[in-house]
């Protein structure tokens, strides 16, 4: 796995420019670490000021620097991500990898309820959870609630690796040496998952980071601790866009649609590269 | 054609499957919280000032009745089909006494006319482009489209929306930026009031349609890509068939039969799209409906909208689950 | 199979039309060129062949999977993708003058050549037709720019020459993934073969299916290449397709030809010690011997082995066959061999 990185790093622009983009976003993320405000306080700095030195993005209405605050801002977000795409990961794994092993009844049964997960709108259901919950939705509920819900459209990706591993050679001997089931799901079938894995969590990360802001920017989220879409959402409030405060909105935006089209890249160029047919193609064009 | 009865009824399955589970969870995610949305309301209502005792009470009870809260939990469940089948919420709270299935009603014509021309068009546009760059692998003009796409497509609905609103609102005043129509027009079948509606359409429809244009546009390239190394496709430009036919009748034609499949997967993505796009501009479809519910705390108008956007979003699958088999002759005998 | 005679009806009349040259490949070489992640590969495929395929005659390719023989027929039918590249040599055929290859002719003399001068008969006719229109439609694609006419004629011809090959004018309306795998072969002949073209180019053409249809299949390929005169480069591994069809046949091993033989002497009196074995390895009616196999496996063409490709696996294998590259220099007349160790072929003993 580690080669395949650092061989589409060297060679695969799209994964390189992918590589920075993310690389940068985190980087901005882990300077919340020296950041000399804290991010829950507001007044600290004088309000509305447009980007100079002392304050290069700028400050907000609430009284706060832009730049420093969009690092606890990005972190959080990051971190929400990041935790709705591993649980869900867990979700995603257990049905792909058993609805392409097993076939049959287990199969059809799966995937009738993972289309019915892809079908029915989310958001609406999200709204309903936030109407019904409104202040004891914390984060960490509305990760569990979004990895619980955005499992399937991965999980039929992972199905269809796991319906060519069931017929390779291995499987077979796995299967008359007495391995269980999860034995050999986990240990042998596991390993050639892992690079469309990965590709799904990008696009998993970009899906519920991308719910996150738009359930936050209506101010459906806890808006007390710092993200992304939060920022928009006080930014909104204050009516930023007309009073003409455009540095609190614009520096998050750029900030998220760099991550989102980071990520993006990551996912098309990992994917590109599992695909033995895309692969083939990318070689032909390199020696002709 | 008992092939078809057959796809037919696992289609239909399906469905049923569909919104049968979506709204168990609906009704498990409003009756299982420790919120009472009946305190929600008169929380909302009696936040104005001062509201006697007994009213309070009277309130409490006829919104028990109201929301359907009434009796043992056997008889809130059927009671909760029972309204869903008769398609009656109740009336609305903020706009009372306006029935919700009313509100509904209004609204869901802009929401369908906007999604469905918004997505058809995107649909068609983007899969037709990629089509195009997936066969003609060396046109720069197609390289640059791409490129746009995945700028464009990652980007989540309310950044595009928000970024064309400021664009067009703010720097450009060209385009009207809220309401479904002119406000000083009078509605009717009238020249001025059609074009009204087609203005005020342009923004929400445009932002939808770039972030799935670049969506399309890409997943075409890469089907068209493998399409074009099958058998047949080599085998008819063996035979010297014109490339103009063969990207029409061998390479599009196969290739936009995922591209279907496809369309009815995403359409549950594209309608969350839908809501916030209309929140942002102001649009008066089911989005803004469902959002402006929640602010007002208007418990049955939530769930009536909720609801209807499932059994909607089912429907729309379904219908397109059934037109698949007219254009793929290899699914017409199992 | 049964192994008789192939050819036994108006010997002359076919001698004197054979004198004809219909395809001549001189010396091709087609590489695989690839350079991905900084690693740079060539895979010698075809790696300096030259052979003739005569008018009015089956001229049958052998050899195993690896030994290039799709790559081959790729390269003279112009039909080649990326990576794949012509690095030397040509294949010219008499229908195109000028001496040019096909990969050099403009785009409307290719055109109309294809289907009308040169056709194929390609391998797993599983997916070879348009899954989402009917047959007629490939038909309509493939042929109507050659034979012209408005639909209503063009329609009897399609009737005339299906009826010829005794095929169902049903067929027409069918999907392709509604017929059984012989019909959908049967079609392609049809197809391939409507046009009466000049030079058919048969890809394993019988190998997907089962031995009863395969006989009836080469049975249609052999009586309609009678009816049209028209010459025929069939190409498959299996020796037996070979010994019921091909007038002459030539065997290929890594990237080379090794012999080419009239198909009777080929399997009577076999030279190269890779012929040798191939042919002792067919099952005989009545000797119930054990069939020895041959050790080692095929060259990896990426990185061939020095001299003669075979040396590794032969028991013959010289001093000279690991340093030099045999040629093919004929024997007798109309058997040419390529190996140092054969009397008469550059070599002692």
């Amino acid at each position: 796995m580690l080669t395949t990185l650092g061989d589409l790093l060297r060679y695969n622009i799209e994964f390189r420019i992918g590589a920075i983009l993310v690389g940068l976003v985190a980087v901005m993320a882990g300077l919340s670490l020296a950041s000399p405000y804290s991010p829950m306080d507001t007044f600290l700095v004088a309000p509305d000021l447009p980007p100079t030195l002392t304050h290069p993005f700028g400050t907000t209405s609430r009284g706060q620097d832009v730049f420093w605050h969009l690092t606890f801002a990005i972190r959080n977000t990051l971190a929400f991500g990041i935790v709705v795409a591993l649980l869900s990961r867990l979700l995603s794994l257990a049905i792909g990898l058993l609805s392409g092993y097993k076939g049959g009844w287990v199969d059809r049964l799966l995937m009738s309820i993972n289309d019915t997960f892809i079908v029915i709108p989310l958001f609406p259901i999200l709204v309903l959870f936030y109407f019904m919950l409104r202040d004891r939705m914390s984060w960490w509920v509305l990760a569990v609630i979004m990895a619980l819900l955005g499992w399937a459209y991965d999980a039929r990706l992972i199905r269809s690796v796991a319906l060519s591993l069931k017929h390779r050679e291995f499987t077979h001997t796995g299967i008359f040496s007495g391995m269980s089931t999860r034995e050999i799901l986990v240990r042998e079938h596991l390993p050639y998952v892992m690079p469309i894995v990965f590709a799904t969590t990008m696009n998993n990360m970009n899906w519920s980071i991308g719910l996150e802001v738009t359930l936050s920017v209506l101010g459906f989220t806890d808006i007390s601790a710092p993200t992304i879409g939060g920022m928009i959402y006080w930014a909104n409030q204050h009516t930023a866009l007309v009073a003409g405060v455009w540095w609190w909105i614009a520096f998050p935006v750029i900030l998220i649609v760099m991550l989102f089209v980071g990520l993006f890249l990551l996912a098309v160029s990992m994917n590109e590269h599992i695909d033995p047919r895309s692969r083939l193609r990318r070689m032909g064009a390199g020696g002709a | 054609m008992r092939f078809y009865v057959k796809y037919f009824a696992q289609r239909l399955f399906q469905f049923l499957l569909v919104v049968i589970i979506g709204i168990n969870l609906t009704y498990v995610i409003t009756h299982a919280t420790p919120i009472d949305p009946v305190e929600q309301s008169i929380a909302a209502v009696t936040s104005f000032g001062n509201t006697s005792p007994e009213a309070i009470a009277m309130m409490r009870q006829s919104l028990r009745e109201l929301y359907g809260l009434t009796g043992g939990p056997a008889e809130q469940y059927l009671n909760f089909w029972r309204r869903i089948a008769t398609a009656d919420f109740g009336p609305s709270l903020s706009v009372f006494p306006t029935p919700v299935s009313l509100l509904i009603a209004r609204a869901l014509p802009w929401t369908i006319g906007l999604l469905a021309t918004a997505t058809l068009l995107s649909w068609a546009l983007g899969n037709l482009l990629g089509g195009l760059a997936g066969y003609y692998q060396d046109r720069r003009s197609l390289k640059f489209v791409a490129i746009l796409a995945m700028g464009l497509h990652p980007v989540p609905y309310y950044i595009v929306a928000l970024a064309l609103l400021v664009m067009f609102g703010y720097v450009w005043p060209l385009l009207p930026i809220s309401g479904g129509f002119g406000m000083n027009i009078e509605p009717g079948l009238t020249p001025t009031f059609v074009l009204s509606i087609l203005k005020h359409s342009i923004l929400p429809a445009l932002s939808l349609m770039l972030v799935g244009l670049g969506g399309w546009f890409l997943g075409m390239r890469s089907v068209v890509a493998n399409v074009v190394n099958e058998d047949y496709v080599v085998y008819a430009e063996l035979a010297g068939v014109g490339r103009r036919r063969i990207l029409r009748s061998y390479v599009m034609r196969n290739a936009l039969l995922p591209q279907i499949t496809g369309l009815a997967l995403s359409l549950g993505a594209v309608f969350n799209g839908a809501i916030i796009t209309e929140q942002v501009f102001g649009y008066p479809g089911v989005g803004a409906l469902l959002i402006s519910a929640v602010y007002a705390g208007d418990y049955g108008l939530v769930l009536g909208v909720t609801t209807i956007s499932i059994i909607g979003v089912s429907t729309a699958v379904l219908i397109i689950d059934l037109v698949y088999p007219l254009l793929d002759p290899r699914v017409r005998t199992v | 199979m049964e192994s008789r005679a192939p050819l036994d009806c108006d010997r002359a009349a076919r001698t004197r039309q054979q004198a004809e040259v219909a395809l001549c490949v001189e010396d091709l070489k087609a590489y695989y060129r690839t350079r991905h992640f900084g690693v740079e590969r060539e895979v010698k495929a075809v790696d300096g062949v030259s052979f003739e395929v005569r008018c009015n005659e089956i001229y049958g390719l052998a050899g195993e999977s690896s030994s290039g023989k799709s790559t081959l027929i790729k390269a003279v039918a112009a039909a080649m993708r990326p990576p794949l590249e012509i690095v030397g040599g040509r294949a010219t055929f008499r229908f195109l003058p000028g001496a040019r290859s096909l990969n050099q002719a403009t785009a409307s003399q290719l055109a109309a050549i294809r289907w009308r001068k040169l056709s194929y008969i390609m391998q797993g006719s599983m997916s070879v037709l348009n899954p989402v229109r009917r047959v007629r439609c490939s038909f309509a694609d493939f042929a109507s720019r050659h034979l012209g006419g408005n639909k209503a004629a063009f329609q009897v011809r399609v009737r005339q020459h299906l009826e010829l090959l005794k095929l169902d004018a049903d067929v027409l309306d069918a999907y392709p993934h509604e017929l059984s795998g012989g019909m959908r072969q049967r079609v392609t002949i049809a197809l391939a073969t409507i046009c009466r073209p000049d030079f058919v180019i048969a890809d394993e053409p019988t190998t997907a299916l089962d031995v009863i249809v395969q006989k009836d299949v080469l049975d249609m390929v052999r009586d309609i290449q009678g009816e049209m005169g028209s010459s025929l480069l069939l190409v498959t591994h299996d020796l037996g397709v070979h010994a019921y069809m091909a007038h002459r046949l030539a065997v290929m091993y890594g990237g080379r030809l090794v012999e080419e033989a009239r198909t009777p002497e080929l399997f009577s009196s076999p030279q190269h010690p890779y012929t040798k074995h191939l042919i002792a390895s067919l099952p005989r009616i009545g000797v119930d011997a054990p069939r020895i196999g041959l050790a080692g496996s095929p060259p990896n063409l990426a990185a061939p082995p020095s001299g003669c490709r075979f040396h590794p696996r032969c028991p013959l294998a010289g001093d000279r066959c690991r340093r030099e590259m045999p040629t093919m220099i004929a024997v007798a007349a109309d058997h040419r061999v390529a190996c140092f160790a054969v009397a008469g072929a550059g070599g002692t003993a």
